[in-house]
């Protein structure tokens, strides 16, 4: 009989959204939007969060050694470096693999090539590429390599990439803040959209929650059409953001590939491997609302 | 069957709807309750349905006293009690056979039980050749008698009925009161609120005359006497 009853609700949601279908439309649209907002602020999290990651991985410090020191004191001073506490990683570039790297670079540049043949030697020297630990402890690891004092190290390349990172840090910060806001305002405008879509459904149904009352009707079977329209404009709401999001998303990858050249940002990915844990927090998130917002609207309005 | 005991219902400011109202009625009686505009019938058809709540006092249906009957109980209470007003209360947008399903539809009657019931009934109230049609296609006799129906799907041991000819012509509420009789024939208390003098002297059964929320006569086989 539960079941029976429970179809039945739903059936009578259905007609409810349907009768009133101007407004469930309305109602749609505006959860719609904060969904689109939330999802938004979850693709500006993930894409700042790639920014700092791909500037992080880029962080290093180039020891370059002197012309002619022999292999074997590279490899020395490689495996003294790698024994600080600070240091992740050491890549020794031998003068061959130095070249190579440079020509690579530029292919496209023709003229830097032309000057490179023209001389005899090879006027690139061989370098340890530091990969600090922390990027934070970035400094002290400079002090560290200072401290080595070693007498093969000709110069070293280490421009502080803190300054950049926390500019970064701060607009990523500044972006989650508004975003944060605009979500709790759409947040706040569903909640008032849903209850008084619910509201005026009630009154729409006025006469039948009477007839209702009148033969019987449980409590609960009266008020459980009017909440299981707030969950089927969740359902709808996050079905249509999903329809739209993915093109949208579709639209960006492009640019965000050319921002993040050579670093790998798929952004349609990261979204589809995680389709079911956002959409199903999401459904849960704003489910709650609605349920919330059309149960006080019930209890309320619908005198049972 | 129906007790009111020393019954008190204030409207405020101070309104006495009830002052010390006693009535009882039996299983299978045939009873009229009459009395002036505001003098308490309506009131006392209420707090029997649950839907208002006495001051003071208690009423009983059957063995159920239900002076402080709990919200979710209501519904309980109303499956077993029909009811049928004035306006007759149908859903405008429903056949009259669809009206009749969505009383059991709606407290959690299978498919097969409604099919099985829903004809009966409208056949009982001499329905059954207009049952596809929409209130505003019958007549206000024939919405009244869909009402009943609908009242009578549970199989009430008791039907009250508030006024139910009040908006009919005298050949239509003749055949109102015909059909509460004959429900009565089967068993049923039936419980009738009335402003109609005719009827109720026609009708030759118990009269209870209210006013100024008391029951000021009890007449077994009475007559309209305001």
């Amino acid at each position: 009989m539960f079941l029976l009853s429970f179809f039945r609700a739903i059936k009578f949601s259905f007609q409810d959204i349907f009768r009133n279908f101007w407004l469930s439309l309305v109602t749609v649209l505006i959860l719609v939007l904060s969904l689109f907002i939330v999802n938004l602020l979850l693709a500006v999290q993930v894409i700042t969060n790639s920014a700092i990651s791909s500037i992080k991985d880029k962080i290093d410090i180039t020891l370059y050694v002197k012309n002619g020191t022999p292999e074997s004191d590279v490899i020395g001073l490689k495996n003294q470096v790698s024994g600080l506490e600070r240091v992740k990683d050491v890549i020794y570039v031998s003068q061959i693999e130095a070249l190579n790297l440079f020509r690579q670079k530029n292919t496209t540049n023709p003229e830097v090539l032309q000057s490179l043949r023209e001389l005899d030697n090879n006027p690139l020297t061989a370098a340890l590429v530091v990969k600090p630990r922390d990027v934070a402890q970035y400094d002290d690891l400079v002090i560290d390599l200072d401290r080595l004092n070693s007498p093969i190290v000709d110069s070293k390349n280490s421009d502080n990439p803190k300054v950049m990172l926390d500019k970064i840090n701060k607009i990523a910060i500044k972006v989650n803040e508004v975003g944060m806001i605009i979500s709790i305002i759409f947040i706040i405008i569903t909640l008032l959209v849903v209850y008084n879509s619910v509201r005026v459904n009630i009154y729409t149904h006025n006469r039948e929650i009477k007839v209702m009352r009148l033969v019987g009707a449980s409590n609960w079977f009266i008020r459980a059409p009017f909440i299981i329209s707030g969950l089927m404009y969740t359902i709808l709401g996050l079905g249509i953001t999903m329809i739209i999001f993915y093109p949208f998303l579709s639209l960006l990858q492009p640019y965000l590939e050319t921002f993040f050249s050579g670093y790998t940002l798929n952004i349609i990915q990261y979204f589809s491997k995680h389709l079911l844990l956002f959409s199903g927090l999401e459904f849960a998130g704003f489910g709650m609302i609605n349920v919330l917002a059309s149960l006080v609207a019930v209890q309320k309005y619908s005198k049972v | 069957m129906i007790q009111l005991i020393n019954a008190s219902k204030i409207y405020q400011p101070d309104i006495k709807a009830l002052d010390h109202a006693n009535l009882n009625i039996k299983a299978g009686e045939f009873v009229s309750i009459v009395g002036q505009s505001g003098s308490g019938k309506s009131t006392m058809i209420k707090t029997m349905i649950g839907e208002e709540r006495l001051d003071s006092g208690q009423v009983i249906i059957g063995d159920w006293n239900i002076t402080k009957i709990r919200k979710s109980e209501i519904p309980i209470l109303r499956r077993q009690i029909g009811v049928i007003f004035q306006d007759f209360k149908l859903l405008p947008k429903k056949t009259l056979k669809e009206n009749v399903s969505f009383a059991l539809q709606v407290c959690g009657q299978t498919p097969q039980k409604i099919r099985a019931i829903v004809p009966q009934v409208l056949k009982i109230v001499g329905l059954e050749g207009k049952i596809e049609r929409y209130p505003n296609e019958v007549s206000g006799g024939e919405q009244q008698r869909a009402a009943i129906a609908r009242a009578l799907v549970h199989r009430p041991k008791i039907l009250l009925a508030d006024e139910p000819t009040g908006n009919l012509d005298s050949i239509n509420a003749d055949e109102i009161i015909e059909l509460l009789l004959k429900i009565n024939k089967f068993g049923t208390t039936v419980v009738l609120v009335t402003h109609n003098r005719e009827i109720v002297n026609r009708l030759k059964r118990r009269v209870l005359t209210v006013e100024n929320g008391r029951v000021v006569s009890d007449q077994q086989v009475g007559k309209y006497i305001l």
